[in-house]
């Protein structure tokens, strides 16, 4: 596919996005693994005056996201563990690299929403919440956040494509709980969703 | 739910009364064309009969009414109208023993039929004429399933009152028929004397009204001497002064204006056998001035007028349809009358029409939650976006109610067929999707029109399949067609052909009723009959249209577009392959079909392939009919709608080329076909859009929805800006079902459990388990869009 085709696969709904104020989307998989693509796109939607969000784990050098990120609109940033340690037993990474990118455009004064996906038994405990707070109030700009409820909809993708899916056992957080996390972040002054 | 025990009682109490053939006015009417009138004009005649019928009907009023009047001796007791329509004793068998919409027909009924009615019209009815005055060529077509044709059991009305009666009385009605006796010259005019004729009628039934409303007040009167419960007493006198005052004079207050219009409602509606019955039209304009009045003086309060409005909408669920037979039942199946009550829009001056009675009757819509009458909104670029988003909250509830219409679109449509800019302001909608000028037209839907058989005809050169008959013209033997242009040319031939006939059979049946069944009470209601002495049959609107709807665009559509690729195109099949698919109903060839129905671009995607088939279609359709004379100095014009035509319509198509196998369910209104829409709302919207709306006189759009999708404030939103959207692209009207295929499948299953699952079919909505298997099928097999 060229960018002219997913141009005008994009521009279809142009009078949806004028109606709504809404825009274009850019999620994934992890868009950033496709920069060069995604530059164009992104480049493309700005000269049609199409609104652009980058929905994104961060985990891209800051080169590539220095490359295209006057093209986006609003960042729809994933945030899963603050301790790196926990954050490389979980993803297999580092997360030096995304809290460093989260602040420099922070520090550039983009848009960004903070997505916090919460996923009982491995990011939603007190020490875990206190760090992301203390991390969030130490950026140039307040953020606000939405809390995504883990849910087990992947199960069957994995399933078919033959890939162990290892969080069989794990529930999807209850309600009270997510108002307990969503209070907790409110305290410190943020604007707080659940779902989004 | 704010209800009270009045209103929940009579509510409950119209939810369980049982539809029933009732042979009252039937009787009436055979008595009084029993007698000998001597040489009478046939104006005067039915003026006469009117007379008769409201003279001599039953008069009921039930316990904590507060407004008055039923069609029938009862609620839910159906009248009949055999100079119409004369039911056989085979019709009222099936009527009573049918498993969908039956009407129970009592022994004593039964044989006052066979006795009375029955020797008196078998055989001299206006369908019996109807019918033999019919072509040949007529009636192949008829049998065949090409046209359907409404007026073989039911009269043209297909009309909506405008604010005319809020201001004057029956008095006044005839002071003005008055001067207008006054002004005929009969040294110029050669047609003067019909018009005294016409005239003279109107003033018959006019004072017939007022003496029917007196009557109520009489057994008000007469019910209050004998109830020990003072503040019974109390309505019921108030009730006798108010059918006094009403129709005579204009209405003083909220309720006198309600009982106003029932009156007038149950005058339209036992004059003829009106199809949509009548309808208020836009209730929360002409509300607004005696709530508000009300309000200031102190005689009226929110509530009070909530209670009221209940009360009336329980006197619409109180009137089923008259019971329907033979094609008209299948292609109109449901106890819904189709009176349709506008919300919302523009005022004549073109301004936000939303106010504080837009948002109760909104209230009474949501507690009520009734199949009638029907609602709907008109939505113009004026009004607030929370207009639209309390009524999605009544939409969320998944009853279907209220519809949605674009209305300064139907402006748009109203002043491209010629009407005034003020007139236009004052139309709307009726109906299922169809727009009138309201008080101001007469527009008669006059039959549905099958696209797909059209093809399917033309692939067989002019013979229908299903008989072996070469009905339609010889359009030429497709397996020779070299192009896909000259396939539809001879598509666009073959449908010219059938439009012809179908228009020469119209011209008749206008003809019929204006001379034989004038309704003089209707011209009293709908301008200029009175100005011009003329009846509504006979050209006294001020605007008159003639509509044919067509049926089935997503299946013609997806249809032409798999001949157009998979023929002409990829070469993937040969015509003769196809044809023998079709022939055979895909039998043994099931990835052939499959290969039709999934690899074909198909309407409802945003596929311009697709897409623009359905504008050519369109355009053909509409070259065919629109701008075609009519008798009564109006023209023709098209719209897309289906109500439950598209079920029998597929009943009678084979196979056709989308992979839809033969017998089943065409596609419905403009929606794509079942299934077919695969890239979510925004696509369909898209799609549907590129149609050209203004020329229509109305399309329907159906969209099914997850609960799940509209459950928060987002949703509602998001449903918002869908609509916003369609409007901005010049969409005519779209609705919604909210339910999940889950829930419709138990229904299926347990129906004893789902008995008040309402689920929206066309242009309406019905309880499901009222529909045939067949339909509830189509219906799960819509689309479901769990996203935006």
């Amino acid at each position: 596919m060229t960018v002219a085709e997913v141009l005008e696969e994009i521009e279809r709904d142009l009078p949806f996005y004028e109606q709504s104020g809404g825009g274009v989307t850019f999620s994934g998989g992890e868009p950033l693994f496709q920069p060069t693509f995604l530059a164009a796109l992104l480049q493309a939607c700005r000269s049609q005056g199409i609104h652009t969000a980058l929905d994104t784990c961060g985990y891209a050098s800051w080169e590539t996201l220095n490359r295209l990120r006057q093209d986006v609109d609003l960042y729809l940033y994933d945030l899963k563990l603050i301790d790196e340690e926990r954050h490389r037993q979980f993803t297999g990474v580092s997360n030096q690299l995304i809290l460093e990118n989260l602040r420099r455009l922070s520090a550039s004064g983009h848009s960004i929403l903070v997505r916090f996906p919460v996923i009982p038994y491995i990011n939603d405990d007190e020490i875990n919440l206190r760090q992301m707070v203390e991390f969030l109030s130490s950026l140039p700009q307040k953020t606000p956040v939405d809390l995504l409820p883990y849910h087990a909809s992947a199960l069957h993708k994995y399933h078919g494509l033959g890939v162990a899916y290892r969080l069989r056992e794990t529930p999807a957080p209850d309600q009270e709980r997510l108002k307990d996390i969503k209070s907790f972040f409110e305290n410190y002054g943020f604007n707080v969703r659940i779902g989004g | 739910m704010t209800m009270t025990d009045r209103v929940a009682r009579l509510r409950q109490q119209s939810l369980e009364a049982v539809p029933t053939f009732s042979t009252e006015r039937a009787e009436l009417i055979t008595e009084f064309y029993a007698q000998n009138h001597g040489l009478i004009s046939e104006p005067v005649r039915r003026a006469l009969a009117f007379q008769y019928l409201l003279e001599h009907k039953s008069i009921y009023i039930g316990e904590g009414e507060l407004i008055v009047g039923e069609k029938g001796p009862a609620p839910k007791a159906v009248p009949t109208y055999p100079e119409l329509c004369c039911h056989s004793l085979e019709d009222l068998d099936i009527l009573d023993s049918r498993e969908k919409i039956p009407y129970k027909v009592s022994p004593q009924a039964r044989k006052v039929y066979e006795e009375r009615i029955l020797p008196f019209w078998k055989g001299k009815s206006m369908r019996d004429v109807l019918f033999r005055e019919m072509t040949p060529e007529w009636k192949a077509a008829y049998e065949a399933g090409i046209f359907t044709e409404f007026m073989e059991q039911r009269a043209p009305g297909h009309t909506v009152l405008d604010d005319k009666i809020y201001h004057k009385g029956m008095l006044d009605f005839i002071e003005e028929l008055h001067r207008s006796l006054a002004g005929l010259d009969f040294y110029n005019d050669p047609q003067a004397y019909d018009k005294q004729e016409e005239l003279r009628a109107m003033e018959i039934v006019a004072r017939a009204l007022i003496r029917f409303a007196e009557r109520h007040a009489e057994k008000a009167r007469q019910l209050a001497t004998q109830t020990d419960d003072p503040q019974r007493k109390a309505e019921l006198e108030q009730i006798a002064e108010i059918c006094s005052w009403v129709p005579a004079h204009a209405p003083r207050n909220f309720w006198e204006a309600l009982q106003y219009y029932w009156f007038v409602h149950l005058g339209v509606t036992i004059e003829l056998n009106t199809w949509d019955s009548f309808c208020p039209g836009k209730l929360d304009h002409h509300l607004l001035p005696f709530y508000e009045k009300g309000l200031a003086d102190g005689s009226l309060t929110r509530a009070k007028a909530e209670e009221l409005l209940q009360c009336f909408w329980i006197k619409f669920n109180n009137q089923p349809a008259p019971p329907k037979v033979g094609v008209t039942a299948a292609e109109s199946g449901t106890y819904t009358d189709f009176a349709q009550i506008n919300l919302g829009g523009v005022k004549p001056d073109g301004s936000d029409g939303v106010n504080e009675v837009t948002y109760l009757l909104l209230d009474v819509i949501e507690e009520m939650r009734l199949l009638q009458p029907s609602s709907s909104i008109q939505v113009s670029k004026k009004n607030p976006d929370a207009f639209i988003q309390r009524a999605g909250r009544i939409i969320r509830t998944g009853f279907g109610q209220p519809s949605v219409f674009n209305s300064d679109l139907i402006v748009q449509e109203l002043v491209r067929q010629g009407k005034s800019v003020s007139d236009a302001r004052c139309g709307g909608s009726s109906g299922c999707v169809e727009v009138g000028a309201f008080g101001k037209e007469n527009y008669n839907l006059t039959g549905y029109f099958n696209l797909p058989k059209i093809l399917e005809l033309t692939l067989n050169n002019g013979v229908d399949p299903r008989s072996g008959k070469q009905i339609g013209i010889q359009s030429g033997d497709p397996t020779q067609f070299k192009t896909f242009e000259e396939l539809f040319d001879a598509f666009r031939r073959q449908m010219n052909h059938f439009i012809d006939i179908k228009v020469r059979g119209n011209q008749v049946v206008e003809r019929l009723y204006a001379n034989y069944m004038p309704a003089p009470f209707l011209s009293l209601l709908i301008d200029d009959c009175i100005l011009h002495g003329k009846d509504y049959h006979n050209g006294g609107a001020r605007y008159n249209t003639t509509y044919i709807m067509g049926v089935g665009l997503g299946t013609i559509t997806d249809s032409l577009s798999a001949i157009k690729y998979h023929v002409f195109d990829q070469q993937n099949l040969s015509m003769r392959e196809l044809l023998q698919l079709l022939e055979t109903n895909f039998q043994g060839n099931e990835r052939k079909r499959l290969m039709l129905v999934n690899r074909t671009p198909r309407y409802g995607n945003d596929d311009d392939y697709a897409d623009s088939l359905m504008r050519m279609v369109f355009e053909a359709y509409y070259q065919a009919i629109e701008g075609r004379k009519n008798t009564k100095g109006g023209e023709y014009h098209i719209n897309l709608l289906p109500t439950t035509v598209h079920v029998y319509f597929g009943s009678v198509t084979g196979a056709t080329p989308d992979g839809r196998k033969a017998g089943m369910p065409l596609s419905e209104g403009i929606s794509p076909v079942q299934g077919a829409d695969r890239r979510g709302p925004t696509a369909v919207v898209k799609s549907a859009a590129k149609m050209y709306h203004a020329r229509t006189g109305g399309t329907l759009l159906n969209q099914k929805f997850t609960p799940q999708l509209l459950q928060d404030e987002e949703g509602l939103t998001r449903l918002t800006h869908l609509i916003r959207t369609y409007f901005k692209l010049d969409g005519h009207h779209i609705q919604f079902n909210v339910v999940d295929a889950a829930t419709l499948r138990a229904a299926q299953a347990n129906p004893e459990q789902y008995r008040d699952l309402i689920v929206r079919v066309a242009g309406y909505s019905d309880y499901f388990c009222d529909l045939s298997k067949t339909l509830q099928d189509e219906i799960i097999a819509r689309t479901e869009h769990t996203s935006f």
